[in-house]
């Protein structure tokens, strides 16, 4: 019963959501509506879930005095933004969106600036012409740096065509080939996971 | 030199070069390319009181990148007296994308509820555009502010993608795949994408195929964006910098090659 | 000059402070980020779903229908007890088998047959001129396609495919890291931006 009712809820709302594309009815677009909406408060609770057991973890590390300051600062971060939403609110100019305006955005667009640090350092150590492939990569890559900037547009036009033509024609075909692959696998997934072949998604439960 | 100190020397030196160049007062026009020259042709040619829906799919993380895409946009939509629509597709875009819309509406005269509405978010993408797909005013009864959108000036006679002329998603993930392949699959909706450069050659499939209509593309798009509206900010200031960063990282490939090739010839000698 | 922009400063600083090396003051930034990035979206799940789409329809209009995914959505907590784990995996069902239902006529229509559709192009223009590009596309698509292709060996024309298929990817490869770089600078020099001009105030 366990494993067979999962199963069947999912083998329904599958072979319904599936068979909603081909019938306008009204009956099938209320139920397609509902299973929408059913979707996304479910998938609200599945956040609830998981900022629980952030909690748990994060409680259980300082009762084990490993790393206490930075999980009680984590901690209490968490708890204060509900904190604040209940005290002021959560439209622009309340604490809680100057909370996001000023600690959380310039803190996450700077660990994201990181990342250009890291690429410079990775050009010098890991990109180099070793084989054939590297070379190509590499060549294709300095072609978009070089192409991409407006300087080199002042002078002529022929290298910006030159980065076009290449993202537009080689590197298009190859991402194509993976988007074709990526969809023709998430189909069969999707079919197997809807017919119950597919089961992973049960797994980890007794 | 140890690994840490030369990594020390790249990290400043990148630093270095990058703050130099944005403080030097040097301007270098961008020409449009032809992506972005088509995102602003669509958007100019459209008549008055079209209806423009604009998704704020993307994190704080990339703000500086897609900041000023989003900026170019908004000016040339409000100053072409559409009917604007914001929402947003991730949680962290609902704040970004209601502070940058209010911001540029106020520098046009607009009026919230009349010229533009802001619906706020709604997890569970998927679910959400397809459900605008069959109501608007199912997926968001009320607006961001909780005003029931039905009764909004800016909503009346939109209830679902049909009257939508475009939609925009200013993405810095696979959300705008999402609009693609849900709203404009499905629903037969023409989509644009303002996006971070890091997301240019996965989409390129899908303009190459027609199913996105246009990109505007990294800080370079909004450069190029800003130069058609004739409004220059902050892409624009940010392309020397750009320019000069991209020539390091150049310069640091062919040094990392340079020493490739001559540790890779002296071992070849002492063989 | 504004306290917020002083904190917005000092933060930035200390998440850069990593670039010396892991340290205390990086840390604690992450830990704090971390914190306040799980509560915003607690929030915002909380008011934008929760209570707009259940308890506000449910409770105020009687839309009895929503008891549904609100038992479902309940049941997901049991993944804390042992013995009603199991019932977490009714929610889990009906989101990954709705999700399958409606993926698979996008997946068919708007990643698969769309975009095979978009590479026969005739190889003649009207004109009568050869079109390389096009030449480009379909050789591209083919090879790259031979290369994921693991049921055949990459022998003879098969394996002569398969290693064209690894160019076009290096190619692809390559164009995807110039692009990210070129990204990851532009929100360096974002941050660059606000150093300077906002919390230095060197530029103006």
């Amino acid at each position: 019963m366990h494993t067979r009712i999962p199963l069947l809820i999912c083998l329904i709302a599958g072979v319904l959501m599936f068979l909603q594309y081909f019938s306008g009815h009204p009956a099938a677009k209320a139920i397609y509506n509902n299973i929408l909406d059913w979707w996304q408060i479910i998938f609200a609770f599945t956040l609830l879930v998981g900022v629980l057991g952030f909690i748990r973890n994060n409680l259980r590390s300082i009762s084990r005095k490993k790393e206490t300051p930075f999980k009680t600062i984590a901690l209490m971060a968490l708890v204060s933004m509900p904190f604040l939403a209940l005290v002021g609110g959560t439209k622009i100019g309340s604490p809680f969106m100057w909370v996001f305006e000023y600690m959380q955005a310039p803190m996450q667009a700077t660990v994201f600036s990181l990342l250009a640090f890291f690429v410079a350092s990775a050009s010098f150590r890991g990109f180099r012409a070793r084989s054939v492939p590297a070379a190509i990569l590499l060549v294709s890559a300095v072609i978009v740096l070089v192409g991409r900037v407006p300087l080199t547009e002042h002078f002529s036009t022929s290298l910006s065509k030159i980065t076009f033509w290449i993202q537009d024609y080689p590197s298009m075909a190859a991402r194509r080939a993976i988007l074709i692959g990526i969809g023709l696998g998430s189909m069969t997934t999707a079919l197997r996971v809807i017919l119950g072949i597919e089961r992973t998604y049960l797994r980890g439960e007794r | 030199m140890s690994g840490e100190k030369r990594r020390w020397i790249i990290f400043a030196a990148l630093f270095a070069v990058a703050i130099i160049s944005y403080i030097l007062p040097i301007q270098i026009e961008s020409r449009p390319s032809p992506e972005v020259q088509k995102s602003y042709d669509y958007i100019e040619n459209l008549p008055d009181s079209s209806v423009m829906m604009i998704s704020f799919d993307h994190e704080a993380s990339s703000l500086p990148e897609i900041q000023p895409i989003s900026l170019a946009i908004l000016r040339h939509l409000f100053r072409k007296n559409l009917r604007i629509i914001g929402l947003s597709l991730f949680a962290e875009g609902t704040a970004i994308g209601y502070e940058m819309l209010n911001r540029t509406a106020r520098q046009y005269g607009k009026i919230y509820g009349r010229d533009y509405v802001f619906l706020g978010f709604k997890p569970q993408h998927i679910s959400a555009i397809l459900g605008m797909g069959e109501s608007i005013r199912r997926v968001f009864p009320e607006d961001y502010f909780g005003n029931e959108t039905d009764t909004l000036a800016v909503m009346q006679g939109v209830d679902n993608y049909d009257k939508v002329a475009m939609v925009i998603s200013i993405a810095d993930g696979d959300r705008a795949v999402q609009w693609i392949e849900y709203a404009g699959a499905r629903y037969n909706q023409k989509i644009m994408a303002g996006l971070t450069a890091a997301m240019i050659t996965t989409y390129d499939p899908y303009l190459g195929s027609g199913q996105l209509y246009s990109v505007v593309g990294g800080l370079k798009g909004a450069a190029e964006y800003e130069k058609l509206s004739g409004h220059l900010g902050a892409g624009n200031r940010g392309m020397w910098a750009q320019t000069t960063s991209h020539i390091f990282i150049i310069v640091m490939i062919i040094i990392g090659n340079i020493v490739y090739f001559r540790s890779k010839s002296s071992q070849k000698g002492r063989g | 000059m504004d306290i917020g922009i002083i904190i917005a400063g000092l933060l930035t600083l200390a998440i850069y402070s990593f670039l010396y090396r892991d340290n205390p003051v990086y840390k604690a930034a992450e830990s704090l980020l971390i914190g306040l990035s799980i509560g915003y979206a607690l929030v915002i799940f909380w008011q934008t779903t929760l209570v707009d789409r259940l308890f506000r329809p449910l409770f105020n209009e009687g839309d009895l229908i929503l008891i549904i995914p609100l038992l479902l959505g309940l049941m997901m907590f049991s993944r804390f007890s042992q013995k009603l784990t199991w019932l977490s995996r009714l929610p889990i069902a009906l989101m990954i088998g709705a999700g399958a239902g409606v993926s698979i006529p996008a997946m068919l229509y708007a990643r698969t047959l769309k975009q095979i559709s978009a590479s026969v192009a005739p190889l003649y223009t009207a004109s009568g001129g050869f079109d390389f590009s096009a030449l480009v596309i379909i050789l591209g698509l083919l090879s790259t396609l031979a290369y994921f292709y693991f049921s055949r060996r990459h022998e003879g024309a098969m394996g002569k495919m398969a290693k064209a298929g690894t160019y076009f990817l290096m190619i692809f490869f390559g164009a995807t890291f110039g692009y990210t770089v070129m990204s990851r600078l532009s929100t360096l020099i974002g941050r660059i931006d606000f150093l300077l001009t906002d919390f230095l105030h060197v530029l103006r």
